[in-house]
């Protein structure tokens, strides 16, 4: 987590960005999936911003949109201040060096004929950063960076574990001295503990190399543990946007507190029952009418069906789509109640890291 | 997977780790299950010595990283593995006074879907795609009940009801491609439960899930399980779902049980060193605790795997003795065992070394 972002240096800006697939053409489907629908937010530079939501919210569609690799339907995107729905070439190439995304599925998102070095020294290549001998050392150097040997280079990711191999595509976005990398899922298809080196890698070289973030996920703890600000998708848009650790204390979102209080806590002790949401996702082809939440959401009243709501400013400079709002925040539904790790626990994770510690620095830096 | 550290070749772990969940006698007692692959390295265990128990009406988490050995101790008890490649080289487990890994063919059918049910992460792969939700699950009641096919129909009714299918009636003649993932994970759940199973095996039922669905199931399960008096055996890497759901857990690293013991144990008193890693490496829901705390590497593959601890490689305390010989799964308090040398740490490993 960065310390403090300054407010209002923004970085990357989204403008009412939407994203309707199919309807068009013959062949396609007269249905319009309407997967981004009105998506405002401002990414400030240095800090970890988080989209969240579950499956087929849009969440991976939007990260997309703010890179141009999809275009949009309409809307506007703007990095540095500057749309980047109508730039020159050359720009569009300056783009593509400083905005990189790592993908959820390591192994899909590297080229299996490709070995380790070119993979990582392709975007080197490609804008001509530097070159032969050069270009190799850097590679080798990026390898270090992301915990891996500049022997690896050699080998193909067919070769490497899907921690390793999560590494391998971090290496490649940092190449062109990116300033800011969306990270899609960058850690879901992970194992809890190779989950946990990643994120560490990932704060490590946003702190190193002072980058923004913007990650899309759909693990709260991840993103709790991880982000500076939230933004929370429901069927393409965005319900709530608030600092992490005042979304997680008090969730203003009827959605929000539903999905807090959905999250299997870790912890035996704190089991209790729980107000569930009712029924399933609708289709994102047709979203509800009003509140796109009005069919799950535990306070709705007709207004929900009829009016959609916008996403307001509440005084504490926090944003939220929900008509009642007001009226919700005071039940205090949804805040996580975690227990701090028991004091055994406590006392043994202790005796881990000195352990670990004392062996790191008995051996070469592990990973 | 690259590796370069090197390390000896691998013998199986000595002697049976003896495991007592409950002090009554239990539903399910697994002791000592070795299954290999042919093919695989000489000695090495896919599954390892791995025992347990399951009390009646409990639920067992089985947790631990991919690969290390969960799907297929499950299929191994529902007697599903595929021999070969697959083949059980050791162990016993005693169900209703027989023991599931030496019945055969048949007897092994009879008990499927009847006394002991599986679900599954992907319900896809156990729904057939060409018949109706209604005919699968009347389908499985025939198979083992005798009644006419019209109360295995008014079965299947209730079922669905019982597992909160809205519209009952109308899904019971729909095709399982017409359902949301949470609902064919509750028609999974309604054809396991509908021959009233002792035991039911669950294999990440709820990971494919979104988490408001995967709340829906879990309260569920949880629900008829009350009703029920079914034992569980659940299989997940969530520790929050174990956290939720399990009476007992045992944490596999690597094909071997590595601890085991009450839920509130193994969170609130870890005591083997993977445990306490994963307990580390997990992010907090709660404000942030500073840096997580990790296991560096990750699993060797079979060919580098230690001859003794499996997790030596991993494991800051380890030294040359665990490399060497394989510690037994210790008892550290009643019921609570933990496979390490140097548990409890704090009395082995509390002062510098
Ligand atoms: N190329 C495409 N053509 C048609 N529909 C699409 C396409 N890409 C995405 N969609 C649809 O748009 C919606 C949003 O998809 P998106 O992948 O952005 O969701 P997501 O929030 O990333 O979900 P997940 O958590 O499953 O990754 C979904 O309904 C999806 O089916
Ligand atoms: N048919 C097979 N032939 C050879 N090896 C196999 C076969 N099936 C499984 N294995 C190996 O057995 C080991 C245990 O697999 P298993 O599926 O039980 O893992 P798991 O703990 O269920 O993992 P996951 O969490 O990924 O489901 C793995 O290392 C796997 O590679
Ligand atoms: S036996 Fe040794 S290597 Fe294995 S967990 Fe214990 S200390 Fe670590
Ligand atoms: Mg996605
Ligand atoms: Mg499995």
């Amino acid at each position: 987590m960065s310390a403090a972002a300054p407010r209002n240096d923004v970085i990357l800006e989204g403008i009412d960005l939407k994203k309707h697939f199919g309807g068009g053409g013959l062949l396609s489907t007269p249905t319009v999936v309407r997967a981004v629908d009105g998506v405002s937010l401002a990414v400030q530079r240095g800090e970890t911003f988080a989209i969240v939501g579950e499956s087929g919210c849009g969440k991976s569609t939007l990260g997309r949109l703010l890179l141009r690799l999809i275009e949009a339907t309409s809307g506007d995107v703007r990095y540095e201040g500057q749309s980047i729905l109508s730039l020159k070439p050359n720009d569009v190439r300056r783009l593509r060096r400083e905005l990189q995304i790592i993908f959820q599925d390591p192994f899909a998102s590297l080229n299996p004929r490709m070995n380790v070095g070119d993979i990582v020294g392709e975007p080197i290549w490609l804008h001509g950063l530097a070159k032969g001998s050069e270009r190799r050392d850097r590679v080798a150097e990026l390898l270090n960076t992301v915990g891996l040997r500049a022997a690896h280079a050699d080998r193909y990711p067919h070769e490497f574990s899907g921690g390793q191999r999560q590494r391998i595509g971090i290496a490649r976005a940092l190449a062109g001295d990116p300033k800011l990398i969306i990270g899609d899922e960058p850690v879901s298809a992970l194992d809890v503990s190779i989950q946990a080196q990643i994120i560490n890698l990932l704060e490590d070289l946003k702190e190193r190399f002072g980058l923004t973030l913007v990650i899309v996920a759909h693990d709260l703890a991840v993103i709790r543990h991880m982000s500076d600000r939230v933004a929370v998708m429901y069927l393409g848009q965005i319900m709530e946007l608030s600092e992490t650790d005042a979304l997680f204390d008090n969730p203003l979102h009827p959605y929000t507190q539903a999905l807090l209080a959905a999250i299997p806590v870790p912890s035996p002790s704190s089991r209790q029952p729980k107000v569930l949401l009712q029924g399933d996702i609708p289709s994102p082809a047709s979203p509800p009418s009003g509140c796109r939440f009005h069919t799950r959401c535990p306070h709705a009243r007709p207004v929900c069906s009829q009016q959609t709501p916008a996403l307001e400013a509440t005084p504490e400079g926090r944003r939220v789509a929900c008509h009642f709002w007001r009226e919700i925040q005071g039940a205090g539904a949804g805040s996580i109640t975690a227990p701090p790790p028991s004091p055994a626990l406590a006392k043994r994770l202790e005796l881990y890291r000195t352990w670990r510690e004392r062996q790191d620095n008995a051996v070469a830096p592990s990973l | 997977m690259v590796h370069d550290a090197p390390l000896q070749h691998v013998t199986g772990a000595n002697g049976p780790g003896k495991l007592i969940g409950t002090s009554e006698q239990p539903l399910l007692d697994l002791q000592g299950l070795s299954i290999r692959f042919d093919g695989a390295p000489k000695d090495v265990n896919v599954v390892d010595d791995v025992s347990f128990s399951v009390g009646k009406g409990k639920t067992l988490c089985l947790v631990g990283e991919s690969g290390c050995g969960k799907s297929v101790t499950a299929l191994a008890l529902m007697g599903l593995l595929p021999t070969p490649p697959a083949r059980i080289v050791a162990g016993s487990a005693m169900f209703e006074g027989k023991d599931l890994l030496s019945l055969d063919e048949h007897e092994r059918a009879d008990m499927r879907g009847d006394r002991m049910a599986m679900i599954f992460q992907e319900p896809m792969t156990s729904l057939n795609p060409a018949f109706t939700i209604g005919d699968q699950i009347a389908e499985g009641i025939v198979r083992h009940r005798k009644v006419s096919k019209a109360e295995a129909w008014e079965r299947a009714l209730e079922m669905l009801r019982k597992v909160r299918i809205p519209a009952p009636e109308k899904r019971l003649k729909a095709y399982p491609h017409e359902m949301s993932g949470g609902m064919r994970q509750r028609v999974m759940i309604a054809m396991a439960l509908a021959n009233d199973p002792q035991l039911l095996i669950a294999d990440e039922p709820t990971t494919a899930l979104d988490v408001t669905i995967q709340a829906q199931i879990l309260t569920l399960v949880r629900r008829l399980q009350e009703e029920t008096g079914t034992s569980m055996i659940m299989i997940t890497h969530d520790l929050g779902v174990v956290a939720e759901v399990a009476d007992e857990v045992a944490v596999m690293y690597a094909g071997r049980v590595v601890e085991t013991g009450p839920v509130e144990a193994i969170f609130e008193d870890p005591q083997h060193p993977y445990t306490i890693g994963l307990m580390g490496s997990v992010p907090s829901l709660g404000r942030r605790q500073g840096r997580l705390a990790t296991i560096r590497g990750s699993v060797p593959p079979p060919e580098l795997m230690p001859k003794g601890c499996r997790f030596t490689p991993r494991c800051p305390f380890s030294d040359q003795h665990c490399a060497n010989d394989p510690p037994p799964l210790g008892e550290i308090a009643p019921g609570h065992r933990a496979r390490c040398w140097y548990a409890p740490l704090e009395v082995k490993r509390g002062e510098a070394a």
